[in-house]
């Protein structure tokens, strides 16, 4: 595992992902409480919903003009 | 032959198996394409959910046997473990998944409304339904046929007991029927689940969905929105007829229509106004003003003894044809013919000791109407 502090945005990116899962295993999760401030991770955790929410409106479109509508 | 006790029960519920399927609490097969696929689909699904029932409960028991405490076995205390997690959230999505393809393939096959070749407008009204067959030039309202004697338990109730109507809305069989779904004041819901549609029935909004009838027959259902006081008592029945049924049925419908407006220039007698009147009363009014004409205090107000339906006539005509704004009594003169509103304005000024001896003529609507 890279260093939490030199590597941080990596580490939010991941255990954003970990939370939209469902899963995270508990020694990832004590890393990432000990890591300092938690403003990087839910900064993290709201653009990743907002690409989430991004990516499922491009998905739609897509099809939409795959189903030549 | 003691330890075999325990497939008592399964052998009961084996036995029990046809009455259960007697008994009709599965989802009806339904008569059109898109009904046999909502089905199918349904049945799929349940089966999938029994599998998985069966492959979870059966390893659930059988680790609860297997590790029991008098076999000596040892709790293992641990916290976590991200393998199984991962799988255990992967798999029931992956099942997801495989369920919702074919259930969005059917879902929009539901809601592709092109092509249809016959277009009805349905209309909820409290409680009834109106059907207008759009470039037909044929509208009318379908009220539930049960008595009321049925209902209140004065008369044995017969086989189709509240799922009958006066007139049944008719179809062709085999043509794309297209439905398009709007209330007049509350919101409704059209259900007939033998063709696979149910849509909300809202004011102001117009819901399509759409049908192609297989089998000539009759085919019943229900409002499905709780929308008041008669919810219950505003079934559905559509009569699917062979083509040249159907448009025999339609000529004769025009004429009947015809025949209507003509008879609204005759002369009726009251013995005749009256005697139609009951009829419409009973059909119309009854729901809330009660067979007897007394009403329901509080909610519905008496018409026996009522100081309008005794008194001006002009008063009483004008609230059965435009209604009470913000109240149940609603605007009966779109909703009845004029022969109808005279009928039944008579009736009431003549029925349950009203006595007044008048008589309303159809032409009096007529211009009332114009
Ligand atoms: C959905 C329930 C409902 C139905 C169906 C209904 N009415 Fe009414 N009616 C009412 C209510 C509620 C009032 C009282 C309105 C008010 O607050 O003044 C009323 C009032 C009346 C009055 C005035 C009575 C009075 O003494 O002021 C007449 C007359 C009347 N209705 C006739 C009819 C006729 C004729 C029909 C059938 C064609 C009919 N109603 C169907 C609910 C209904
Ligand atoms: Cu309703």
């Amino acid at each position: 595992m890279p260093d939490p502090k030199k590597n941080g945005l990596l580490t939010a990116v991941l255990s954003a992902l970990a939370a939209m899962f469902g899963v995270q295993s508990d020694r990832n999760r004590q890393k990432d409480f000990s890591s300092g401030s938690p403003l990087r991770y839910l900064l993290t955790g709201v653009l990743m919903a907002a690409l989430f929410v991004v990516g499922v409106i491009l998905l739609v479109r897509l099809a939409l003009m795959l189903a030549g509508a | 032959m003691i330890r075999k006790v325990w497939l008592l029960p399964w052998i009961g519920w084996l036995v029990s198996l046809p009455a259960i399927a007697a008994w009709d609490v599965n989802m009806r097969p339904g008569s059109t394409a898109i009904a046999r696929e909502v089905y199918d689909l349904h049945m799929i699904i349940f089966w999938i959910c029994v599998a998985i029932g069966v492959v979870v409960f059966g390893v659930m028991f059988w680790s609860i046997i297997h590790h029991r405490k008098s076999r000596g076995a040892e709790a293992r205390n641990f916290h976590e473990n991200t393998a199984v997690e991962i799988l255990w959230t992967l798999i029931p999505f992956a099942i997801l998944i495989a369920m919702a393809v074919p259930a969005t393939a059917t879902l929009i096959k539901m809601y592709d409304n092109t092509d249809a070749e016959i277009d009805i407008q349905v209309t909820g009204y409290q409680w009834k339904w109106r059907y207008q067959y759009l470039g037909e030039d044929i509208d009318f309202f379908s009220s539930l046929a049960t008595s009321r004697e049925q209902i209140n338990n004065e008369a044995p109730k017969g086989e189709h007991y509240l799922l009958e109507v006066d007139n049944p809305l008719v179809l062709p069989v085999g043509k794309k029927v297209r439905f398009l779904f709007t209330a007049n004041d509350v919101i409704h819901s059209w259900w007939v689940p033998d063709l696979s549609v149910k849509k909300d029935a809202i004011p102001g909004f117009i819901n399509e969905s759409w049908a192609i009838p297989e089998e000539p027959g009759i085919y019943r259902g229900q409002c499905t929105e709780l929308c008041g006081r008669d919810h219950g008592f505003m079934p559905i029945v559509v009569d699917v007829r062979p083509q040249a049924e159907f448009d025999q049925w339609l000529a004769d419908t025009r004429s009947a229509a015809a025949a209507q407006k003509a008879s609204a220039t005759q002369e009726w007698t009251l013995a005749q106004l009256m005697e139609r009147g009951e009829q419409v009363y009973n059909t119309s009014c009854a729901a809330c003003h009660q067979a007897n004409g007394q009403g329901i205090p509080g909610a519905f107000p008496a018409l026996a003894g009522s100081p309008m339906v005794t008194g001006d006539i002009g008063a009483h005509i004008d609230i059965v044809l435009h209604g009470k704004a913000g109240t149940a009594m609603q605007a009966f003169g779109a909703q009845l013919n004029a022969v109808d509103l005279a009928a039944v304005i008579t009736y009431e000024r003549n029925a349950w000791g009203n006595d007044t001896g008048d008589s309303v003529s159809p032409q009096r609507i007529t211009e009332l109407q114009q």
